[in-house]
């Protein structure tokens, strides 16, 4: 059943966004752009020293007075205009193939991003899909850059090494082939030195974390360290960090930055070749006849030749990285169409019967909870620390399966859709659970109205008019530019908000003074006179004026009027 | 005395280079012999070409040694740039050696004011980011600037003797291009500055949408996310196009303005005119030769505009570490050294400042101890306590009153601002660090894990503590057998999970007891615990206090060791 039904998410799955290719295929117009101009850009390349081999050419050609100055005109103005051209397709190229890198990049994380915001968040806390998905986030830039390095290179690289190539075969095909042959030789070379490189490579960034988590431990421990006279022998520790750092990182750079030069010469010992049957060449004695102008566009030639095969591990290392963390990310490219925000439920009566709630796994919390409430009625929750009134609040967003029944109107919350549960039920937890964004996206969150109505209802506009930049004013990382009760006042306007038949508010005034927490519990009073309210509390001075109050301890609930409660549980008149 | 000449107490940037610099004399030789040894030999190759071509055209075969000589001079400049690589990151890496070496010193002679005002990451960007930025300073930064420089020198230095006309052109071209390549660089920089905000800000979308997920999904506001994540990658978006640009469009440019000089110096030396002649005239041979100079003289003024960044940031990575050197150090202690070490060597104590002799001078003593923090705020105010050997003695009072500032000072952390307080007669903050640990045992308020293993959470890396000395507290705090039972016993590496709350909170009992010191300080140390395992730490404690002088600090009278003194602002 479950094999099945994974098969047909595959069949979905294989018409989206887990191939490659759709993204090439997506972006075919950038592509095409840098397709022409990287093979104008590569192929033009050739220009350079054939109009220098010409230009030079031609020079002794007018110190001998066979040819004139218009001459010299025509061939310079058609080398400006030739480089004018084949840059200008560099700079497409250049350009376009980032801006494809940069859509494919865009395209992923959007797709993973959606896929994200709609898992539930058992399976993104509990089930650790949360690190998951972040990590894939951020495999998606390696694989986008390394598709861009794909896509250059075989543009840079391959085409460029066939064009040179193919030129130097065209002007003398044997010397071409004798020169040819060292390039490979110190990628050969190369490709040997690369275990090396590699391992030294790694064990200096080891050493780096090494170094950074000695440092950190100092930083840490400190105080510690020196209360227990341990600073001098920790500081002759660190100085062995970091001589083995030193080590290491002189291994690892002397192979990475004294190599190349070597591999250049290496490659270069075909001038040796090129100059002298070349020299013979123009004289006449050689394979082919040539002038000079063919002489200085060989040498020329060739030494980009040898300067771009460099180049050519680099092709097939970008290919290797982008599979790898495309092979990552790929199964995570799934995700349905994002629903919008659902509609508002209308005013309903709650009912709830026998209620009960365990997490999965664990011992029950509480038991047999039966209330119900019409709309604009209160309904007082508390109870001693962990006596589950949170849990009791919690229950109501089906997170888990809950015991016993909870209906609104006639509809049991649990057969409900989800989406249209949604619209049924606001909650407010301990958590404000602000966005780094504007007080104003903070309450409204997308919609359109007024926010300034919401931080009045929860006294919180006059402190919000003198801050320099008012309602736009950005709350920091989870609402830190704020003091608590200010990042709770705003939390409540923004479930005010968004308000809905049937509101739970965890502790929503534990940070505010009593004035206040009366001020907004009428405000409160007025604006959800059809919403149902529980109100889940800690300090109980409100209590008389709720309709209904439930005490909540050991598992067992007490539930009936202020009064009653007071009379049946003498702790609860404990109470303040 | 904060100025000696102790090479340790450098304190400066400016004098820890040029100090290491002179211990390694010959290093420096051999780096600025490559440098301009690389610089000179670049510079034969094209003369050679130009002298082959020139043969050429004369229609006989250039010698095989100018061929040769062609090859050994591209061979040797790239053998010296190599050498130059490989001796530029050794001498690098000498200096952030000794750069950190340095800071870690200072570190150790922060006063404890400043030691608890750095904040961890801080410290680590300070030792080990801003750090690298000054070898980037030396590695990629001077030394290439110079040989940059060298580079665009001698290739004007000679093209002036083949083409005085082109050296006159680049004269007048290259400040030009210069700014050109600052212009471009300066806004690539800014629009990257302005990616990596946008970057990060679209990265904290990720862990902020996990965090709030559920408020997300009560509101319904999935599609709202996901319009503000697509809005914060559309920022980076922008701001990348920018840089793209500038990456995009720099070398197109610089390449054809090459082309153009050359079409210009080809035209003005074919143009036949005496006077242009004079200036730009030239064999085909020599054309060939500043063709090639042409394209070498241009990459050395892009990399001269990487190099000033580079700097740029190095300074600014420079400026931090000042700062840091700059830092308060712990006031020297009045006495001598000598005097200490006879402290560390009898394990008791001949009087230095003090009147007593050792015999009769008490374990503590606070004599009349008035002492304030930075902000003004008394704490303590003539405080007299004595603490004889083999007392116990709960310190009792309300959050606030100064109990930790006590131990503080008990510890040497810090010096009272007037009065005295002596430990065996001497002052707390005299008494070397080698002999402390035979001296207090201090249990904190909640464990502070190190990076390592069971045992080394216990003996804090110390290697005069045993094995049997670890075991032996082991037991004495009952975790013995928790610790036995894991598996690689003391030599497990230490995670957060591997024990419960109490039973850190018994390891850092072990910890103080460890070296078995005369006083054990208790600091709060059952404020975080439950019942049961209160019980159970005290239970350790009991055993571990066995003939010690103890003293402790509690704000609940359940917690009490000994006699109680109370203490009141």
């Amino acid at each position: 059943m479950q094999r099945k039904g994974r098969k047909a998410m595959n069949m979905k799955k294989r018409f989206r966004s887990d191939r490659v290719l759709c993204y090439f295929q997506t972006e075919w117009k950038v592509l095409l752009a840098v397709t022409l101009s990287g093979l104008i850009y590569n192929l033009g390349l050739l220009a350079g020293p054939w109009f220098e081999g010409e230009m030079a050419a031609c020079l002794i050609d007018i110190l001998n007075g066979d040819r004139f100055f218009s001459d010299m005109l025509a061939l310079v103005l058609a080398y400006v205009c030739a480089i004018g051209v084949v840059q200008f397709s560099r700079y497409i190229k250049r350009f376009y193939v980032r801006r494809f890198a940069n859509n494919v990049n865009r395209r992923m994380k959007h797709i993973l991003y959606g896929s994200l915001v709609q898992k539930s968040r058992r399976t993104l806390s509990e089930e650790g899909a949360g690190n998951v998905m972040t990590k894939a986030i951020l495999d998606v830039d390696d694989c986008a850059e390394c598709m861009r390095k794909f896509t250059t290179e075989i543009f840079d690289t391959g085409v460029a090494l066939l064009a040179y190539a193919a030129m130097l075969l065209f002007y003398d095909w044997r010397l071409a082939l004798i020169s040819m042959i060292f390039p490979p030789v110190s990628y050969a070379i190369a490709e040997k030195m690369k275990g090396i490189v590699q391992r030294t490579g790694a064990a200096f960034k080891e050493q780096s974390g090494v170094l950074s988590a000695a440092t950190l431990d100092r930083a840490t421990n400190a105080v510690t360290y020196r209360v227990f006279g341990c600073e001098q022998e920790r500081s002759a520790a660190y100085e062995e960090n970091l001589s083995a750092y030193e080590r290491s990182a002189v291994r690892a750079n002397i192979w990475n930055a004294s190599l190349p030069p070597i591999y250049r010469i290496i490659s270069m010992a075909a001038l040796v070749f090129i100059l002298y049957f070349g020299g013979r060449n123009v004289l006449g004695q050689g394979w082919t006849a040539w002038d000079i102008a063919a002489f200085t566009t060989f040498v020329s030639c060739f030494t980009r030749l040898a300067v771009k095969s460099s180049s050519a591990a680099k092709l097939f290392n970008a290919v290797h990285k982008a599979q790898v963390s495309w092979q990552r990310i790929r199964p995570l490219m799934y995700a349905p169409e994002t629903p919008g925000t659902p509609e508002t439920g209308a005013p309903a009566s709650l009912t709830v019967q026998g209620l009960g709630f365990a997490y999965p796994g664990n011992e029950t919390l509480f038991s047999q909870v039966s209330f119900d409430a019409k709309p604009g009625q209160f309904i007082g929750v508390t109870g001693p620390v962990a006596c589950g009134k949170s849990s009791l609040g919690r229950a109501f967003l089906c997170e888990y399966p809950y015991e016993g029944c909870i209906r609104l109107g006639d509809r049991e919350l649990s057969e409900m859709d989800e989406r249209t549960r949604l619209g049924e039920i606001g909650y407010l937890g301990h958590d404000p659970e602000l966005f780094n964004d504007t007080i104003e996206h903070n309450v409204l969150m997308g919609d359109k109205g007024d926010a300034w109505k919401y931080l009045r209802l929860v006294c919180l506009d006059e402190e919000i008019k003198k801050m320099p930049e008012g309602i736009h004013t950005l709350v920091g990382n989870g609402g830190v530019r704020l003091s608590g009760g200010q990042a709770q006042r705003l939390a409540l306007a923004r479930t005010l908000c968004h308000k809905k038949p049937l509101l739970i508010l965890d502790d929503p005034f534990s940070a505010l003074d009593r004035n206040t927490e009366r001020k907004i519990f009428e405000n409160l009073k007025t604006y959800a006179a059809d919403s149902v309210v529980l109100l889940i509390f800690h300090r109980l001075y409100l209590f008389p004026e709720m309709e209904q109050v439930i005490w909540l301890k050991d598992g067992q609930a007490v539930m009936g009027s202020h009064e009653e409660v007071k009379e049946t549980v003498p702790e609860y008149a404990t109470y303040k | 005395m904060r100025h000696t000449n102790n090479p340790n107490e450098t304190t400066s940037v400016r004098q820890i280079i040029p100090s290491t610099l002179a211990q390694h004399r010959l290093l420096v030789f051999c780096i600025l012999l490559s440098v301009c040894g690389a610089v000179l030999t670049a510079l034969v190759p094209p003369l050679v070409l130009g002298r082959i071509i020139d043969t050429l055209t004369l229609g006989t075969m250039p010698s095989l040694f100018l061929v040769l000589l062609y090859f050994a001079m591209l061979a040797l400049t790239g053998l010296l740039e190599s050498a130059r690589e490989g001796l530029l990151t050794i001498c690098g890496q000498q200096i952030t050696h000794s750069l950190r070496s340095r800071l870690m010193a200072k570190f150790v002679r922060l006063s404890a004011e400043e030691l608890n005002r750095q904040e961890p990451g801080a410290v680590v960007s300070r030792f080990v980011g801003d750090v690298d930025t000054v070898e980037n300073l030396f590695t990629s930064g001077i030394i290439s600037m110079f040989a940059d420089a060298c580079k665009i020198l001698s290739i004007l230095t000679l093209i002036w003797f083949r083409n005085k006309g082109l050296a006159l052109i680049f004269l007048l071209l290259l400040p030009l291009l210069f700014f050109f390549t600052r212009h471009v660089q300066k806004n690539m920089l800014s629009a990257q500055i302005e990616n990596r905000k946008a970057v990060s800000r679209a990265s904290a979308h990720v862990p902020e949408t996990l965090h709030n997920i559920r408020t997300i999904h009560t509101l319904g506001k999935e599609r709202y996310m996901e319009q503000q994540y697509d809005r914060y990658i559309g920022d980076s978006y922008r701001a990348m196009e920018r840089t793209n640009f500038y990456d995009a469009v720099y070398s197109p440019v610089i390449l054809i303005l090459n082309a153009v000089v050359v079409a210009l110096v080809m035209l003005l030396s074919a143009s036949g005119n005496p006077r242009a002649l004079t200036l730009f005239g030239m064999s085909a041979g020599t054309a060939v030769a500043v063709m090639n100079y042409i394209s070498q003289i241009f990459s050395p003024v892009e990399s001269l505009g990487m190099e000033i960044q580079t700097i740029q940031s190095a300074v600014a990575g420079i400026h931090r570490i000042q700062e840091f050197f700059g830092l308060q150090e712990k006031e020297p202690s009045p006495s001598t050294t000598p005097d200490s070490g006879a402290f560390a060597e009898s394990g008791t104590m001949d009087s230095c400042a003090g009147t007593q002799t050792p015999s009769d001078a008490p374990f503590v003593e606070f004599r009349d101890v008035t002492f304030s923090y930075d902000d003004d705020k008394l704490v303590l105010s003539h405080l007299n306590l004595t603490v004889e050997s083999g007392d116990q003695l709960t310190l009792l009072g309300r959050t606030g009153v100064g109990k930790s500032t006590v131990f503080k000072l008990l510890l040497g952390l810090y010096r009272p601002d007037s009065g005295q307080m002596l430990i065996h007669g001497v002052p707390a903050d005299s008494i070397p660090e080698d002999a402390r640990r035979k001296l207090f045992g201090y249990v904190e308020q909640s464990f502070h894990p190190v990076p390592g293993t069971v045992r080394e959470q216990i003996t804090l890396f110390d290697p005069s503590i045993s094995d049997d000395a670890v075991q032996k507290v082991a037991e004495l705090t009952e975790l013995a057998d928790t610790i036995s039972r894991l598996d690689l016993g003391y030599d497990t590496p230490c995670s957060p999970e591997l024990f419960s709350q109490g039973q850190w909170q018994l390891l850092s009992i072990a910890r103080a007891a460890a070296s078995d010191p005369e006083l054990l300080l208790l600091d709060e140390i059952t404020a975080n615990l439950d019942a049961e395992t209160e019980q159970h730490v005290l239970r350790a404690l009991r055993r571990v206090s066995k003939n010690r002088t103890v003293l402790s600090i509690s704000h609940r009278t359940s917690a009490e060791f000994g006699r109680s003194y109370s203490l009141r602002s």
